[in-house]
């Protein structure tokens, strides 16, 4: 059902990542420095987060930038800049992370070209600016127990696999299962009902 | 690890296969953040590459919604340091493919170097057109000196005819010149008359006097007194009209010491000595 509510935008409709982005494949060195200053935040928070050294965040967050600058044709312009951004330096850091690991080995391959991501936002994302978007993601994330809120981080910050979140936690795997799947629908349902 | 997956995997699926659109709807979310186990991993990415739209739907916007985790990350601000490496990699990086496309695009050559192209071009075609141009003048002067040096060979032969004539005529006025009178062996032929100057010399004339056979040409000799052998002086060429007059101002011999003065024809050149016999002679002394 919440399908129906999950489209593109509005066909010729540009974001202003989307222009910048552009303006990055003629190698627009003002773009770059916009597109930093716009998302650098998030960005190094997010990896921060994930790897808890700075200066090995800022050097992953240095990766992603020269990434995005290097790699600007890559990337499908039709689709969401931002959540794109964002799973492209869960990936590096996640990757930095899992170092010298067979995991790590295993994802190279795919971290060599940019992350898979949706193709189009859904239209609740219109509803909120991304500083109300992200007090409410953190407001139902927080709402959660203790434990299914942990085992989200976990699934998310750390990379964890359910049967290693079950292991982690000491809890069942269909628990871990349960927990994560629940906690996205309720965070779903709770971005929808802001539109 | 692989037992660990193994054991979930017996555990948990064998038996239980996700075989329904609702079973695997159950893992995108999941699959999503990354947190699915191999087994179902494959099993779901298998279901996807199947081309189940629904699922694939599904799978995007769970994307986009784990995405938005990333703002239970607590706010931190990267350093300026970090701001000022990337921009500097950038620019020099810019300042490079600009470079690049300079010397590639467009033909790849750059402005300075078209500009070097045309301006030898230019110098090219102007040294053409100034080597041309000094061809032509040169020809052109090459031409003036031409009709220049015939002028002045016109002149000096005009000169040297005139100063002849005068020269002639002085010896012909002159009290000390002698005439002589040469008469012709054959008496159709026109008397001959040669005036002699001590000192400027020998003039001969004739008037109507017939052209030489082909070939041919009259020669002056004189005839020394002690009996030598006739002495080769000037060749002599009548005009259309059969008149001639020819100047020797420097006689092989002098006056004094010549009995006669004879003409005979010879071949054209002269000889340096007779090879007919006289067709006129005049006595001298």
């Amino acid at each position: 059902m919440f399908l129906a509510v999950f489209s593109p935008k509005g066909s010729g409709e540009v974001s202003p990542d989307a222009t910048l982005m552009q303006q990055l494949l003629r190698r627009d060195v003002g773009a770059f420095e916009e597109l930093y200053e716009r998302h650098s935040r998030i960005v190094y928070s997010l990896v921060l987060r994930i790897l808890r050294q700075g200066s090995t965040a800022e050097e992953v967050v240095q990766d992603v930038f020269l990434q995005l600058w290097r790699n600007s044709a890559q990337y499908d312009l039709s689709r969401p800049f931002v959540p794109w951004l964002l799973t492209l330096a869960r990936n590096r850091a996640l990757d930095q992370l899992r170092l010298k690991s067979e995991r790590q080995r295993r994802r190279e391959e795919q971290t060599e070209q940019f992350p898979q991501i949706a193709s189009a936002a859904p239209e609740y994302e219109q509803a909120l600016d991304e500083k109300r978007r992200a007090e409410r993601v953190r407001l139902l994330i927080g709402s959660l127990p203790i434990a299914q809120k942990k085992a989200i981080e976990l699934a998310y910050f750390e990379g964890l696999s359910h049967s290693e979140i079950a292991a982690s936690l000491k809890e069942p795997l269909g628990t871990v299962k349960s927990w994560i799947r629940s906690g996205l629908l309720r965070l779903k349902e709770s971005l929808r009902a802001t539109s | 690890m692989d037992s660990q997956w193994l054991a979930a995997f017996k555990g948990k699926f064998t038996g239980n296969i996700v075989n329904s659109n609702d079973q695997f709807r159950e893992l995108i979310e999941a699959y999503a953040i990354g947190s699915l186990d191999a087994p179902e991993r494959a099993q779901l990415e298998a279901h996807l590459a199947s081309g189940c739209d629904d699922c694939e739907k599904a799978l995007q916007e769970a994307r986009w919604l784990v995405s938005q985790l990333a703002y239970l990350a607590p706010n931190a601000e990267p350093s300026d340091m970090l701001k000022g490496r990337l921009l500097q990699t950038v620019r020099a990086e810019a300042a490079g493919s600009a470079a690049r496309r300079q010397v590639v695009g467009g033909a790849g050559i750059p402005s300075w170097l078209w500009a070097g192209v045309a301006a030898l071009l230019l110098f090219s075609l102007y040294s053409a057109w100034i080597a041309h141009k000094m061809h032509d003048e040169v020809a052109y002067l090459q031409q003036q000196a031409k009709i220049e040096q015939a002028e002045r060979e016109r002149l000096e032969a005009e000169l040297g005819a005139a100063k002849t004539q005068a020269h002639e005529a002085m010896i012909w006025s002159d009290p000390k010149s002698k005439k002589i009178m040469l008469r012709p062996k054959d008496p159709k032929m026109p008397d001959l008359e040669a005036m002699w100057h001590p000192d400027m010399g020998l003039v001969v004339r004739g008037w109507k006097v017939p052209s030489p056979g082909e070939k041919r040409m009259l020669q002056l000799w004189l005839i020394p007194k002690a009996g030598g052998k006739p002495m080769p002086s000037m060749t002599l060429w009548p005009d259309a009209n059969g008149k001639f007059s020819a100047m020797v101002e420097n006689p092989p011999d002098t006056m004094s010491d010549t009995q006669a003065l004879a003409i005979t024809e010879e071949p054209i050149g002269g000889s340096p000595q007779p090879t007919s016999a006289p067709m006129w002679v005049g006595g001298v002394s």
